[in-house]
C-alpha cells in the first residue's frame, strides 16, 4: 500500500512538473518602451489609451505579460547603451530621424520575419509613403513598421489673414504665391504691407512667416526647388547642396528676412520668443504663417490665446517639385530577441498597428495613424476635419527623413544648421554653402 | 636560491599582516576606499578604454564592432575645421576668464582681509556660487540677462546703455559666459587668494611702512611678488579648469550663436553623444588633453624663468 502511495505521489509530482514546464514555456515577458506617459500626462486620453491596449493585449495573450517602460529621457544614448549591454527592450517606438544608425548597425529585426509568423500582419494597412521609410529597397528587409508620423505643412493664422485683408493659401499654390501672400500679411505699425513701398521694415508688428536655422524645417524648401543636399548615395554634398537649384532655394529663404522682410531676423525672433512664447505669437497674430508638423496642434489647441477657428494648415507651396518631409515614428523589435519571444513581439506590433488599437490613439491629435483605415476615419472625427485633410492630402508628396536613410545625417545636419544660421545672420549664400560642402564631403568621405 | 624564494613569498602576507594589523591605516584606506573605486571606475577606466577607442571606428556601442583604424581619427582632426574653432572658442574663454577671474578675486580677497565688521559673513556670501549648480547657476543668469526683462540690461539701461542680446548676439555670448564663470568661481578663488595673502609675515608691511612705502607700494613690491607661487596655482588649475567649461555653455548658448560659444568639451560632447561618434570623439579629448598638457608645461617653465629672475 505504502508502495502504491509512494508511486502515486511521484507520478502526481512529475505531472505537475511537466505542467508547470509547459506553462512557463509559454509564459514570456515583453519589454516594451513607448506605451507608458511621463507622470504629468496621467489620465490623458493617450494614457487611458495606452493602458486599455496593453491590458487587451494581454486579455487576448494569454501568458504574455508586457513590462511597459516610460520613454527615458536621452532615449537614443540610452537605447544605444542597453543594446551593447544587452538589456535593450524587445519592441520599442523608434523615432525615424535616428533609425539608419540602429540599421547600419543590425540592431534591427527584418520585419518580414513577423510577416511569416504572424498570418493577420497584412503590410497593406500602411501608408506605403510611410512603410518605405523603414525599407531601404522594394521588396528588401523592412526594418521596423510605421505608427505615426506627419508631413512638414504650414500653419496660418486667420486672424493674421483678415487683419490684412487676404484670402488664406490654397493647396497647390506656388513660390511666387507664398511670397506674394507673405508679403502681404506682413504689416508695420502704419499698417502697410510688405508689398507697399511706405513699408517700414524697422516697425513690423505683424510677420509673414518664420524662417529658422534648423534644417529639419528647410530640408524640403531645396526638395520643393528639384535640388538635394546630398547625393542619393550619400556619398557626396557637391552638385547637390551646391546645385544652382539648392543655391536658388536657400537664397530664396535668406530673401525672405533679409529682402523681403517677412521673417523676423534671428536675433529679433529670439527676443520675440523671450518676451513670450511663440505659440502664444503665432495665436495672436504676430506671425501669419509658419511650417510645422500634426504634434503642434496639440500645443495650439492647449494654449490660453486658442479659439476655435483660430489657425488652419495648407500643403507645402510648390517649387519645381512638390514635396515635404515626413517625421514619423515606428515600432522596432531587436535583431537578437530571443526566439521564445520573437512570436509575442511580432503579435505586439501587429497588434500595436491594427486599427483598433489606432483608432484609440490618434484622436489625441500628436500624430496621423500611419494605419490607412484609421488615419482615414479620424478625419471624420476630428474636431477640425479641414485640417486633417489637409495633412492627409500632403502624404503622397511626402517624402523619408534622412536620419532614417543615411547613418551620418547628424552629423551633416548639425553642419547644415550651422550653415543657415550664417546665411541668415547676413552670410554669403555660395561663400557658406561651399564652406559646408567641403567639411559634409570630408565627412562623408570618413 | 630556494631560501630566497621562500622568503619573497612569506613577505607578501608578512607586510599584509602588518600592514591590517594597524588599525589606524586599516581605517584610513577603509574610508577612502568607495572614492579610490569611484576614481577607478568613473575616471581611470573611462580614460584608458577612451585612448584605445581613439584608435577606433566606434560608432555603435559594442566594442567588438569597432575596427582599429590607426591613426585615422587624429588625421582627420587635423583638418577638422570645425575642432580647431571650438578649440580657439576655449582658448579665448580661457584668456578671458582666467586673468579677469583672477584679478577680480584677487580684488576680494584683499577686501575680505580687512578686518572689517561682518567680514565672515560677506566670505560666506562670497562663497556662495562656488557650492551652488552649475546649472541653477546658469539658469538664474539666463533670466538676468534676458534681453528684455533682465535685471542687467535694466540697470545698464540707467547709464543710457541700449539693451543688449547677451546670450543671442555672437559678440557678446563669451563674454557673457565669461562672466558668469568669473562670478560663480570669485569665491572659491577669493579663498585661495586669502590663504597666500595671510601666508606674508605682517613684519614685511611693518618695515615697508618705516622705509616710507605707502599701501599701493607695498601691495607692488610686496604684495604681489610674495603671492606669485598663488598666482601660478590658479593660472595653472584656472587654464586646466577654463579649457574644460560645459556646463554653462550646455545650458545657457548650446554652443551658438553661430558657434560663437562652442567650446572644446561641448564640441566633443556633441560629436560622442549626439552623432555617436564616440572613436573620434576620444581622439578630439585626447588632442584637447595634449594642449593643456602643453599650456601647463609653458607655465612651469615661466614659473621656473621668472623664480630664478626674482629668486623667490
Amino acid at each position: 500500500m505504502s508502495s502504491r502511495i509512494r508511486l502515486f505521489s511521484l507520478l502526481t509530482i512529475l505531472l505537475l512538473l511537466v505542467v508547470i514546464g509547459s506553462v512557463s514555456a509559454q509564459d514570456v515577458t515583453l519589454n516594451v518602451v513607448g506605451f507608458v506617459v511621463p507622470l504629468e500626462e496621467q489620465g490623458t486620453p493617450l494614457d487611458e489609451a495606452y493602458k486599455a491596449f496593453i491590458a487587451g493585449f494581454q486579455e487576448s495573450h494569454p501568458g504574455v505579460t508586457v513590462n511597459a517602460l516610460e520613454t527615458p529621457p536621452e532615449f537614443d544614448t540610452q537605447l544605444l547603451v542597453d543594446l551593447a549591454a544587452g538589456t535593450a527592450p524587445d519592441v520599442w517606438n523608434q523615432d525615424a530621424s535616428t533609425l539608419a544608425r540602429l540599421v547600419d548597425a543590425g540592431y534591427v529585426l527584418d520585419m518580414n520575419e513577423c510577416v511569416a509568423l504572424v498570418p493577420e500582419f497584412n503590410l497593406d494597412r500602411f501608408f506605403p509613403s510611410t512603410l518605405a521609410i523603414h525599407q531601404r529597397e522594394a521588396g528588401g528587409p523592412i526594418y521596423g513598421v510605421p505608427n505615426d508620423f506627419t508631413p512638414m505643412v504650414i500653419y496660418y493664422n486667420t486672424l493674421a489673414f483678415e487683419r490684412a485683408g487676404v484670402e488664406p493659401p490654397q493647396a497647390g499654390w506656388t513660390w511666387e504665391d507664398f511670397v506674394e501672400i507673405a508679403k502681404q500679411v506682413t504689416l508695420d505699425g502704419n499698417g502697410n504691407n510688405a508689398a507697399s513701398p511706405d513699408f517700414d521694415p524697422e516697425n513690423v508688428t505683424q510677420w509673414g512667416f518664420r524662417v529658422r536655422k534648423w534644417t529639419f524645417e528647410w530640408l524640403y524648401r531645396v526638395w520643393q526647388a528639384g535640388s538635394d543636399v546630398i547625393s542619393p548615395d550619400g556619398t557626396t554634398a557637391s552638385g547637390y547642396l551646391d546645385s544652382p537649384e539648392s543655391i536658388a532655394a536657400i537664397t530664396f529663404l535668406r530673401d525672405l528676412v533679409t529682402v523681403e522682410h517677412v521673417a523676423p531676423p534671428p536675433t529679433t525672433l529670439d527676443q520675440m520668443i523671450q518676451q513670450l512664447g511663440f505659440l502664444d505669437r503665432f495665436l495672436m497674430g504676430d506671425f501669419a504663417m509658419f511650417d510645422r508638423g500634426h504634434w503642434e496642434m496639440v500645443g495650439l489647441r492647449a494654449n490660453a490665446n486658442f479659439e476655435e477657428g483660430r489657425f488652419s494648415v495648407v500643403g507645402q507651396p510648390q517649387g519645381a517639385a512638390r514635396a515635404t518631409v515626413m517625421y514619423a515614428s515606428g515600432f522596432v523589435i531587436r535583431a537578437d530577441i530571443p526566439e521564445d519571444r520573437k512570436l509575442a513581439a511580432c503579435q505586439f506590433v501587429e497588434a500595436a498597428t491594427n486599427r483598433a488599437y489606432q483608432d484609440t490613439k490618434v484622436l489625441t491629435g500628436i500624430a496621423i495613424s500611419a494605419n490607412q483605415a484609421a488615419a482615414a476615419d479620424a478625419i471624420a472625427q476630428s474636431a477640425d476635419p479641414a485640417i486633417e485633410q489637409a495633412f492627409y492630402d500632403e502624404v503622397e508628396f511626402g517624402r523619408a527623413p534622412y536620419g532614417a536613410i543615411y547613418a551620418q545625417w547628424p552629423t551633416i545636419e548639425g553642419r547644415l544648421d550651422t550653415m543657415m544660421e550664417a546665411i541668415l545672420a547676413g552670410g554669403d549664400v555660395e561663400a557658406e554653402v561651399a564652406l559646408a560642402v567641403e567639411e559634409i564631403n570630408r565627412e562623408l568621405s570618413r | 636560491m630556494a631560501q630566497m624564494t621562500a622568503v619573497r613569498a612569506e613577505s607578501a602576507p608578512g607586510l599584509w599582516r602588518r600592514f591590517w594589523s594597524r588599525s589606524n591605516e586599516r581605517a584610513g584606506y577603509l574610508f577612502i576606499l568607495p572614492s579610490l573605486i569611484h576614481i577607478l571606475a568613473f575616471l581611470f577606466i573611462p580614460l584608458v578604454l577612451s585612448f584605445f577607442l581613439s584608435f577606433r571606428d566606434w560608432t555603435r556601442p559594442t566594442f567588438s564592432d569597432a575596427p582599429y583604424i590607426g591613426l585615422e581619427n587624429y588625421e582627420f582632426l587635423m583638418g577638422d575645421r570645425r575642432f580647431w574653432q571650438s578649440m580657439g572658442n576655449s582658448a579665448y574663454y580661457t584668456a578671458l576668464s582666467v586673468p579677469l577671474g583672477m584679478a577680480f578675486s584677487l580684488a576680494i580677497a584683499l577686501v575680505m582681509n580687512q578686518k572689517l565688521r561682518g567680514v565672515y559673513l560677506f566670505r560666506t556670501l562670497f562663497f556662495m556660487p562656488v557650492v551652488s549648480s552649475w546649472v541653477a547657476v546658469s539658469i538664474i543668469w539666463l533670466t538676468l540677462l534676458d534681453p528684455n526683462v533682465g535685471i542687467v540690461n535694466y540697470v545698464l539701461g540707467w547709464f543710457g546703455i541700449q539693451p543688449i542680446n547677451w546670450l543671442g548676439d555672437p559678440r557678446s555670448a563669451m563674454p557673457a559666459i565669461v562672466l558668469i564663470s568669473i562670478w560663480k568661481s570669485a569665491g572659491f578663488n577669493m579663498v585661495i587668494w586669502l590663504a597666500g595673502l595671510q601666508a606674508i609675515p605682517q613684519e614685511l608691511y611693518e618695515a615697508a611702512a618705516i622705509d616710507g612705502a605707502n599701501r599701493l607700494q607695498s601691495f607692488r613690491f610686496l604684495t604681489l611678488p610674495l603671492l606669485a607661487p598663488t598666482s601660478f596655482f590658479m593660472a595653472v588649475t584656472g587654464v586646466i579648469g577654463s579649457f574644460q567649461v560645459f556646463t554653462p555653455v550646455y545650458v545657457l548658448t548650446r554652443g551658438g550663436p553661430l558657434d560663437s560659444t562652442n567650446t572644446a568639451v561641448f564640441h566633443i560632447y556633441r560629436r560622442a553623444f549626439q552623432e555617436f561618434d564616440f572613436g573620434y570623439a576620444s581622439a578630439q579629448s585626447w588632442v584637447l588633453f595634449g594642449v593643456i598638457f602643453i599650456a601647463t608645461l609653458i607655465q612651469l617653465f615661466y614659473v621656473r624663468r621668472r623664480r630664478e629672475e626674482i629668486q623667490f
